[in-house]
């Protein structure tokens, strides 16, 4: 699915997440569409409504546990996500849509995988 | 023409085969207009919503300035006011939009039909949402006192010609979709077949929703899919699955 779509299809669920989450879509600044997250997998949940990633991540801030929220599972199968490409321990790069608040936990927009894959 | 105009019209044909000879059968058929109903076009395959023309007269297929009336502005601003802190969403708790979001809103997601004679079963991925187009046979007559209020209603659909007319109807008050709409709108589709300049299928479905309660004039809008690529393969929206693997960990660690 191109990206495009994708964006359509956040529009129509109504930016649906799991429901013991219960975020807002409006938390995430949707005009920047490729910061750059770099960490360690330690959980790469990809469920509907929203996938769940969990990163640790070195940065300035310090070495931690980030979590994001990701795309719907049938929405990253269509951008190329396929079961194998993600394993707990790869180094993955998320391009996002950060937070308003600045605070960590941004929504990602696509996933660069160890390989080199994108999705 | 409403689905006591279209009991009749049916009444009616079959009265006048009935007068007619076999030989001149087909001939009847025609005349009848009943002939279109014995071959009409086959909607079935997997469609895609056609991107629109970004018109910002429009939010989800539903146009902005949708003629409502003010207690249903009233209504409509209590509910927002209600989840908009917090970005609450219907579809952040697995449920699916209802007619006509679901028609209207397949957006990114495809979109299957199943094409019976007695049947169009219409299947939007996004939240698995299905409606069911009963055509003939005893679903398509089923008393009103048999049915209640859904989100995405009941269905029932006859041929004009190639293009499919669909009633719907015994749908529930929503305030949580765009097109907002009270339990007593009934919206009527019309669909029809046409092609792409390259030659692709394309479906397109003009809507009406009539909700004297809600909106001072009926609202018409249009939608379109287009054929998807052969490759395309409808998918599992199972949303409600991470909750439960949640409430099983939870019930491991109380028992633990």
């Amino acid at each position: 699915m191109k990206p495009i779509a994708i964006i359509l299809s956040l529009a129509l669920t109504g930016m649906a997440v799991p429901a013991s989450a219960h975020h807002s879509a409006a938390r995430f600044d949707f005009t920047i569409r490729d910061a750059k997250v770099t960490g360690v997998v330690k959980e790469f949940k990809v469920a509907n409504p929203h996938t769940k990633i969990v990163l640790m991540v070195s940065d300035d801030k310090g070495t931690r546990d980030v979590e994001f929220e990701g795309h719907s599972r049938n929405n990253y199968y269509r951008a190329g996500w396929r079961p194998a490409l993600v394993s707990v321990g790869d180094t993955i790069t998320l391009l996002t849509a950060p937070l308003k608040s600045g605070e960590d936990g941004d929504y990602a927009l696509r996933v660069i995988a160890q390989d080199g894959t994108e999705f | 023409m409403n689905r006591t105009d279209h009991h009749i019209r049916r009444r009616l044909t079959y009265r006048s085969l009935k007068g007619c000879g076999v030989a001149v059968a087909l001939l009847c058929l025609a005349a009848s207009g009943a002939g279109a109903a014995d071959s009409p076009p086959d909607f079935t395959g997997i469609w895609r919503g056609m991107r629109s023309n970004g018109n910002p007269d429009y939010v989800r297929g539903w146009p902005k300035d949708a003629p409502l009336r003010e207690d249903a502005k009233r209504q409509r601003a209590a509910y927002h006011a209600l989840v908009d802190p917090k970005g609450e969403t219907p579809g952040g708790w697995c449920v699916g939009t209802g007619m006509p979001g679901s028609l209207l809103e397949s957006g990114g997601y495809p979109m299957e039909i199943i094409q019976k004679p007695d049947q169009i079963t219409v299947i939007y991925e996004a939240h698995t949402e299905v409606r069911r187009i009963y055509i003939s046979g005893p679903k398509a007559h089923i008393a009103d006192e048999d049915l209640f209020a859904t989100r995405n209603g009941h269905s029932v659909g006859h041929w004009e010609g190639d293009t499919l007319v669909v009633q719907t109807d015994h749908l529930k008050t929503q305030l949580d979709q765009t097109a907002i709409h009270s339990a007593n709108a009934v919206i009527t589709t019309r669909y029809h077949l046409g092609k792409t300049e390259e030659g692709k299928r394309i479906l397109t479905a003009k809507l009406t929703m009539t909700d004297p309660d809600f909106y001072t004039e009926p609202v018409t809008v249009t939608k379109t899919w287009v054929e998807a690529d052969p490759e395309t393969r409808m998918m599992l929206y199972e949303c409600t699955e991470p909750a439960w693997d949640e409430h099983l960990d939870a019930l491991r660690a109380a028992a633990d």
